[in-house]
């Protein structure tokens, strides 16, 4: 092996870690978008939302509706469908999961136990009726929110390219991320929300609405669902019962971020965005999935409360 | 402006014949599930007073405050018959969000602070009211007024403070809300005796400053030295009330214990 050869095989495996890398990170600034709202209605009211995925993709189909009518650019359906997706979360939460609640069946008589296994159920449910309905609006034809950025690449050197949507919204992530942040901690109805996660039996005390604020909580979680929703559209083809592989994904990510803070879910995404590019680019596409949940059993087994938990 | 500015002097000489009451409580009763913990509670509160109820364990007290912000309306666990009445606003038809808004909060026993909250934002969720927030930092300033060892401690989180500096927290926290009628559940509850010396100033001071006050009270001695009315209850109702300075020691033990010597209630 001459010196010039050993060099060749240096660079293309440096460049293949910095790919993982970089590719990693940009697909986990996403994956915490899909997982942060799955953290946050758990971290304030206990509920595991199984339908959450299915919302993604809810968000999706409400961009490819807004487009059949307007000429424009899938980024400006997003002014449209945040709002939207807040108050199917707000009014799904006053509605529906507040009747639910450990609070509710507390009031009924019945074991809070009820109150804990109902929402798990009932939103297992919801996420079935969710895909049948948008099997039965839109068929099961992938679609995609076509758009004029999709094959257009950041070039860092000859070798290394990453994706310009994916970094676009890697950045429109991490903006959602922080604004989150100071709305949680710089407003009176983020301190309510994080007051009614800590001590909900006390937080009506402070005058805080309990079940307002539930919906709203649930309302943003539904919100930044739906703007990754129409993120993933843009990235790749999407179809009605696309749903679960993204509750697997935010599952994950909460899972080695640990719940309860906005920088675990990031990190636990970016870990996860890491470890399936170099398991994909080390052993095979098929390892991709592997890799990612070697990543979550790992951190179960040595860390179970995440990375991140408090 | 700070809270204790703003009421200064406003009921200088509290009493009860001729002023017309602030709260009026009659035939309360509170039930958890079929347990009926109160019966046909009658008793009023003056505006400016200090009210401490003495009573054993089991006595009724904490049911009795938790039931006049609202906490015992909770469907088939727990509910409360009868009135509660401020100034023609009928409380036991409220919320507890409700409640808080007419004026009458609570500092819950055992505190129950938000565990991962700072000092600053505990405080700060009082205020969250729309009412309460034109003038939140005055507030905020006059409790660190108050509370000077919560001032240095602004931005540590609450869980990590003693007993005694988180019962500053709970006291603060409820005077955000700028209340008329403040609740204390088992203020000392836990506190090293020097410490409740010291809280019980900061309650006498609040009280000074024209905000009604409730006390729940162990120590019958501290409670009939603090107080200018007194309720006992005993088994769920009201068996002696009074001014303490009426009262003798051995008519309230009596009271307190059900019968002149035995102790029947422990």
């Amino acid at each position: 092996m001459t010196s010039e050869e050993f060099n060749v095989e240096l660079y293309w495996s440096a460049i293949e870690i910095a790919n993982g890398l970089l590719t990693g990170s940009v697909i986990g600034g996403y994956y915490a978008m899909i997982s942060i709202g799955l953290a946050m209605t758990f971290g304030v009211m206990r509920l595991v939302n199984l339908a959450h995925g299915d919302f993604i993709i809810v968000g999706a189909y409400i961009s490819v509706v807004l487009l059949n009518f307007l000429p424009i650019s899938p980024f400006f359906t997003l002014i449209i469908v945040v709002p939207i997706m807040f108050c199917i979360g707000y009014f799904l939460q006053r509605v529906l999961l507040n009747h639910v609640s450990v609070q509710a069946m507390e009031r009924k008589g019945l074991s809070s136990n009820y109150g804990l296994m109902a929402p798990i159920l009932v939103t297992f449910g919801l996420g079935i009726f969710i895909s049948h309905l948008l099997l039965g609006i839109f068929d099961s034809d992938a679609r995609q929110l076509t758009n004029s950025l999709a094959f257009s690449a950041i070039r860092l050197s000859d070798d290394l390219n990453i994706s310009l949507l994916r970094f676009i919204f890697f950045g429109i992530g991490i903006v959602i991320l922080i604004v989150l942040h100071l709305y949680l901690n710089k407003t009176h109805a983020g301190r309510a929300i994080r007051a009614a996660s800590d001590d909900a039996d006390i937080s009506p005390l402070m005058g805080i609405n309990t079940a307002h604020v539930y919906g709203i909580a649930l309302g943003i979680s539904m919100a930044i669902a739906g703007a990754a929703g129409v993120m993933i559209g843009m990235i790749r083809t999407f179809q009605p019962f696309d749903g679960p592989q993204f509750l697997l994904i935010a599952f994950g990510a909460v899972i080695i971020g640990g719940l309860g803070s906005v920088v675990g879910s990031l990190v636990g995404g970016i870990l996860l965005g890491i470890t399936q590019v170099l398991a994909g680019t080390y052993f095979g596409p098929s390892a991709q999935l592997v890799g990612g949940y070697m990543l979550i059993l790992f951190v179960l087994a040595f860390k179970p409360t995440g990375l991140f938990s408090r | 402006m700070s809270i204790s500015e703003s009421k200064q002097g406003f009921f200088a000489e509290p009493g009860r014949d001729g002023k017309r009451p602030l709260l009026t409580i009659s035939g309360l009763s509170a039930y958890y599930g079929e347990l009926r913990a109160l019966y046909d509670l009658e008793f009023q509160v003056m505006p400016g007073e200090l009210l401490a109820i003495i009573g054993a364990n089991g006595a009724g007290k904490s049911t009795m405050l938790k039931s006049m912000v609202g906490m015992m309306n909770r469907g088939k666990t727990a509910h409360i018959t009868g009135t509660i009445d401020m100034r023609g606003r009928r409380l036991e038809r409220l919320t507890t969000e409700k409640i808080v808004d007419a004026g009458v909060t609570m500092v819950p026993e055992g505190r129950r602070l938000f565990p991962r909250l700072t000092v600053e934002e505990n405080l700060l969720t009082g205020a969250y009211l729309a009412r309460c927030r034109e003038k939140m930092n005055d507030n905020l300033e006059g409790i660190y007024d108050m509370f000077p060892r919560l001032a240095e401690r602004r931005k540590q989180v609450v869980n990590l403070m003693s007993g005694g500096e988180q019962q500053m927290v709970a006291i603060g926290r409820a005077l955000m809300s700028e209340p008329k009628v403040v609740l204390f559940d088992e203020l000392s509850l836990g506190l090293a005796p020097a410490v409740v010396d010291g809280i019980y100033e900061k309650v006498k001071q609040i009280n000074a400053a024209g905000v009604t006050c409730i006390v729940i009270e162990q120590d019958m001695k501290r409670a009939l030295r603090v107080s200018n009315h007194v309720l006992v209850l005993l088994e769920g109702a009201v068996v002696l009330e009074g001014n303490p300075n009426n009262l003798d020691q051995d008519q309230v033990t009596a009271a307190y214990f059900g019968s002149d010597n035995e102790r029947t209630g422990i």
